[in-house]
């Protein structure tokens, strides 16, 4: 076939591959995703199937033998683990935005950076040999199309040109697939490392490498042979002492080799990059496992299904000839002039070169770029404002790295025989993996200086067991080594470690590597204990389905950056559009309070969605750098929230917690303690259960307008715990008492009141908080408390509960308040009773028994105590009856002390037998002094009946005019004198006037309680009503017509009660009054 | 963990051991003989036989499969 044929074929193909990846990212950008489906994953997962597979396994059937089976059948037993483990893999992976192997290991052992960086290197270390192989298949199988000729014999890595010009096949195909790969796989950073496009092109590599696989394994079986029974006797005929390749039994394979091979290839098709970036991170949808887990291995099968009979169908073809036993697969067709067919097997062999190297290329790019590059770029690039440009270029560059060092390895170490068993020796190296990864999945103790160690330790000995033969097969090394081990010391052999020579190479390498690996691993983590970052990481890892974000420890950040500035440094790594849209996306369902910013708390979880989201595009280990830096140079730092509840941090204890102080506050309240000692107590339980430095209670004295300490527990200082403060808006208290809101500040050091901040930190204090003490919502004081220990204590919870602290110590003052009031009424209540029995004992206890006169009086205060009086005095020499009615202003105990002192002169004077309006004016003038000091006046009425005379002559000091009936005339008379009210005038002069009184008539005297009583109208009873009252019971005693009166005042008052005393005095002249012996 | 889901993951835990059983030795010798069946070498056959077999057991398996709630089929593409 010529040369141009052939290119024009490899160019369209390629060109093939263009438009299914364009195609692809064309769909994606409509939303509709092609590779979205469990189809095409499975197919993506075949990239396993290389041209190793392709061309390799036809070549190791027909010299090794059956053992080929080995490297299909692992992955199948692995793929019952599937469900369990690799959605388990692919969950966290999701969960973290984990883009590569290596960034897995290394998010897993706590971000760390150094262990991305080993297995970066490592893995790129492995697969370099691996692409080596691929693109010497990719020469080989050009060169032999274009040969055209089997001739077994020939130099394949090159071609000669009529112009005796060399084309180097294998540079032009790494070139066209860097190209590729840079274009489809580093097309721009991507928040989720997905690429469609190269997906989309490896499925379908898959199904061609398959279709052509089948199309010249069906030619063979049928169009060459009878069928697989045929080729089966006809090479068992020819070649019966190669039986063996159909065995496992001498040289080629043995028990051990057999195993040991199984385990390499369920190792690798989980842990090789291009494998883990395909099933992992390149899923789209965690169900589509279901349908890989057996449409992968169906594939497999169908690819190995004429492996073997392609095999023995070349050694009978060519003689039993192995020497390109290899491309058996293109030889056959070509022997037999199909070169139509022999076209379509080199573009699936190409299929099969192309996918794994796009893959593995990218894969190991972002490795490189995320694991090695970004963290050194960190260091030194930190100002540059927008590095998403560089990166990407950065990562382009890694990946024609990587293709080019494969090609470079080609044709240092491709002629040798050295590249036959790469494959394997890639895979040994997936393998070194598998502990680190695997125990970090179910293992909490694993720690990441356990897992760096045991991957050093097992690459190292990967190397020296697997790497220095394949040196020293290709001459680099003395054979001397091999045989007699570095130095002479044969415990050393490369293949016979320790004296272990009876085990093949692979199985002596896979025992030696993973004791080492496993070894390392499980005792440096069993010494170590893994940082808190690093137990945070594994318990993510660990319990990916039941990890309740909820339960991590919370942090915050001091000097929080805002929402802009974390937009602002996503926009750096991953572009201003691509971070707008996660920070909306994130948005979408958060509360933002007033000021448009994320309360504290929402901060840190901000800060690991930033981490997370720039973790997609960087790497874990990266990411983490890039946010710690970020928040140190802003002098931010993520400190631990101080658990106020003890251990418990759940919600749901926090609040029985909460409640639990609640209740032992309410229940000191309740206890009847003294007020200062129930806040004393409350003050006591804040300080012990909260672990503060001081707790204090100013209340506010309304004289002077001034918070002053009431009580304090803690610090004993003359600026915190004893200065009063003064209710202005300058200090964080006088803030707190005047807005009536808490103020708080979870970070001293950002308090913004100059004077609270000076004192603050002249006491080392790292938060404090304010809440106002109200009573009925107004504030009367403020409950302080402060901590030396911790920054952020005051979380909203706490907050919550500290308010409702504070509203407890409201109801304690509240209560104190009520009970000094009910104190102080009961006392007065004590006091008026008191009074009210000596005012009482002031009346006359018996009215004076005269005969001819019948007298009645009563006293109804209307208060407890009471400003009425009156009183009798008898003089039986003179036959004199006095008779005194007074009303004092007031109704306190200082009007009937008054009363009292006015009695007592009266009494004292009342031998005296001076005139009434003497016995006034000295009265006055006694009193005078006292009533106006005290502000009181008296109206008094002063009688004096001559009872041989039946003259009554009075004098008035302003009170109401005394009634006199008389039933035979049926009139009233009312009896006035001039005179002024007691108190007012020192020396007063009053009228005396005298009238006589008939046998028959009534006097009344009331005071004015009688005729100020109102009813619901407001009608008072007046003095109308109390005269037709006597009129029309005149007839009556006068104790009945006192009873009467009073029942008339009462029903006219309906409901009401007496306003004022009422005081009445009846006297009724029944005959001429003798002498009698008054009572007094 | 459910007791469906612990019956299954027990159950494959079943099949991926008795797997690596039969494919290995000791297991591999009883088939490791030159006789042949239908033309076809022992070995080969048993293999071939019993990988597609392995393959459809899993088929089977994998649609009993119900997938827990968090990982249902996200609309986000």
């Amino acid at each position: 076939m010529g040369l141009q044929t052939i290119s024009i074929i490899v160019l369209i193909y390629f060109l093939l591959l263009f438009a299914v990846a364009f195609w692809a990212i064309r769909r994606r950008q409509q939303g509709r995703s092609l590779i979205s489906n469990a189809q095409i994953y499975s197919l993506s997962l075949a990239v396993y199937c290389t041209s190793w597979t392709y061309y390799g396994s036809v070549g190791r059937a027909a010299t090794s033998g059956i053992d080929f089976l080995t490297i299909y059948l692992g992955p199948t037993l692995i793929c019952f683990s599937w469900w369990f483990l690799l959605r388990k893999i692919i969950r966290i992976s999701k969960e973290h935005n984990i883009v590569s192997i290596a960034d897995f290991i290394a998010s897993r052992y706590g971000k760390s950076t150094y262990l991305g960086a080993i297995v970066t290197v490592f893995a790129v270390l492995g697969i370099v040999p691996y692409i080596a192989l691929q693109l010497k298949a990719v020469a080989y199988s050009f060169n032999l199309l274009c040969s055209s000729h089997a001739n077994l014999s020939a130099e394949f890595a090159s071609i000669s040109l009529p112009g005796h010009s060399q084309i180097d096949t294998s540079f032009i195909v790494s070139t066209l697939l860097a190209l590729f790969c840079i274009l489809f796989g580093a097309m721009r950073l991507d928040s989720t490392e997905r690429h469609e496009g190269l997906v989309a092109a490896v499925a379908f590599e898959s199904i061609i490498k398959l279709v052509a696989f089948l199309a010249v394994g069906l030619f063979v079986c049928y169009g060459m042979f009878d069928g697989f029974t045929d080729i089966f006797s006809r090479f068992l005929l020819a070649f019966p002492e190669r039986e063996s390749l159909l065995l496992i039994s001498g040289d080629n394979v043995s028990g051990g080799k057999w195993f040991s091979m199984t385990i390499l290839s369920m190792m690798a098709i989980m842990f090789l990059p291009r494998q883990f970036h395909v099933m992992v991170i390149e899923n789209s949808d965690i169900s589509h496992i279901r349908q890989a887990m057996w449409v992968f291995p169906a594939y497999m099968f169908l690819l190995n299904l004429f492996v073997l009979p392609i095999a023995l169908a070349g050694l009978l073809t060519f003689h039993g000839d192995t020497q390109l036993a290899d491309y058996y697969v293109l030889s056959l067709p070509l022997q037999h002039g199909q070169t139509a067919l022999a076209a379509l097997v080199f573009i699936g062999g190409l299929s099969a070169v192309a996918g794994m190297v796009m893959l593995e290329s990218v894969a190991s790019a972002t490795m490189i770029l995320n694991n090695l590059i970004m963290p050194v770029l960190l260091r030194f690039q930190w100002q540059a404002q927008n590095i998403s440009p560089l990166l990407l270029n950065i990562k382009r560059g890694a990946i024609a790295t990587v293709i080019f060092l494969g090609y470079f390895y080609y044709r240092t170490l491709g002629e040798t025989e050295a590249l036959v068993n790469i494959g394997l020796i890639s895979f040994m190296a997936a393998t070194q993996f598998a502990p680190a990864l695997l125990g970090g999945l179910y293992w909490h103790r694993a720690n990441h200086r356990g897992a760096a160690i045991g991957l050093i330790a097992g690459f190292v000995v990967w190397f020296y067991t697997l790497l220095v033969p394949t040196f020293v097969e290709a001459g680099w090394l003395s054979h001397s080594l091999l045989y007699d081990g570095p130095y002479g010391i044969e415990a050393l052999r490369p293949t016979a470690l320790f004296y272990l020579n009876n085990l093949d190479i692979w199985s002596h390498s896979l025992f030696w590597t993973l004791f080492f690996n496993l070894g390392s691993f499980l005792t440096f983590s069993m010494l170590g204990t893994p940082s808190p970052e690093e137990s945070s990481q594994a318990m993510r890892f660990i319990s990916v389905a039941t990890w309740d974000s909820s339960r991590e420890k919370r942090k915050r950040i001091s000097k929080a950056p805002t929402i802009i500035e974390f937009i602002d440094l996503m926009a750096k790594f991953i572009g201003e559009k691509q971070a707008n849209k996660a920070i909306s996306d994130y948005l979408g369902d958060r509360e933002i309070d007033e000021r448009g910013s994320l309360s504290e708390y929402e901060v840190p979880s901000l800060k690991l969605f930033t981490e997370k989201t720039l973790a997609a595009s960087v790497g874990a280990p990266a990411a983490r750098i890039i946010i710690e830096n970020y928040l140190s140079a802003r002098g931010s730092k993520m400190e631990d929230v101080f658990d106020i509840f003890g251990t418990v941090s759940l919600s749901r204890d926090a609040s029985r917690e909460q409640l639990s102080v609640l209740y032992e506050a309410a229940n000191l309240i309740s206890s009847g303690d003294e007020l200062k000692t129930i806040l004393d107590n409350i003050l006591d339980l804040l300080y012990r259960q909260f672990r503060f430095d001081l707790c204090a209670i100013r209340i506010l004295d309304e004289d002077h307008q001034i918070l002053r300490v009431y009580s304090f527990k803690g610090i004993d200082s003359e600026f915190l715990s004893h200065a009063d403060r003064e209710v202005n808006l300058d200090t964080c208290i006088g803030t707190t008492f005047v807005t009536n809101k808490v103020v708080l500040a979870n970070d001293s050091d950002c308090a913004d009141k100059p004077v609270s901040m000076a004192i603050v930190r002249q006491h080392n204090i790292k938060s404090f908080a304010h809440a106002p003490i109200t009573v009925e919502g107004q504030p009367i004081g403020v409950l302080s408390s402060y901590s030396r220990f911790a920054k952020g204590i005051y979380t909203d919870e706490f907050i919550e509960l500290y308010k409702n602290v504070a509203a407890q110590i409201g109801i304690a003052l509240r209560n104190a308040k009520q009970t000094t009031q009910l104190i102080a009424a009961s006392e007065h209540e004590k006091e008026l009773h008191i009074a009210e029995s000596i005012q009482l004992g002031l009346l006359p206890k018996q009215m004076p028994q005269i005969h001819g006169l019948d007298i009645s009086g009563i006293c109804v205060p209307a208060k407890q105590v009471g400003g009425d009086y009156y009183d009798f005095f008898l003089h039986p020499k003179q036959q004199l009856l006095d008779m005194v009615i007074a009303d004092v202003s007031g109704h306190n105990i200082g009007a009937a002390l008054l009363m009292a002192s006015a009695r007592t002169f009266m009494q004292a004077h009342s031998q005296q037998t001076k005139s009434a309006p003497e016995t006034l004016k000295i009265l006055n003038h006694f009193l005078f002094s006292d009533l106006s000091h005290a502000e009181l006046f008296i109206t008094m009425f002063y009688l004096r009946y001559d009872l041989k005379r039946n003259a009554l002559c009075y004098a008035n000091a302003g009170h109401n005019q005394p009634l006199v009936y008389c039933p035979q005339t049926d009139s009233f008379e009312l009896l006035d004198a001039e005179g002024l009210i007691l108190g007012i005038l020192e020396e007063v002069e009053f009228e005396e006037r005298c009238i006589t009184l008939k046998p028959g008539d009534i006097i009344v005297l009331y005071t004015d309680g009688i005729v100020e009583a109102q009813n619901s109208a407001n009608e008072l009873f007046g003095l109308e009503r109390l005269k037709n009252t006597i009129r029309d019971h005149y007839k009556n005693s006068s104790q009945d017509i006192i009873d009467i009166t009073m029942n008339a005042a009462r029903m006219f008052q309906g409901r009401r009660h007496f306003q004022d005393d009422v005081t009445l005095i009846v006297l009724k002249v029944n005959t001429t009054p003798h002498s009698g012996h008054p009572n007094e | 963990m459910s007791e469906k889901t612990v019956q299954q993951r027990q159950m494959w835990s079943i099949f991926f051991f008795l797997g690596l059983i039969m494919i290995n030795f000791p297991f591999l010798q009883i088939f490791n003989r030159t006789e042949t069946c239908f033309g076809i070498p022992l070995l080969v056959l048993y293999l071939f036989i019993g990988w597609p077999l392995s393959i459809g057991i899993i088929f089977l398996f994998s649609r009993t499969l119900e997938l827990p709630d968090e990982d249902k089929p996200s609309e986000k593409q």
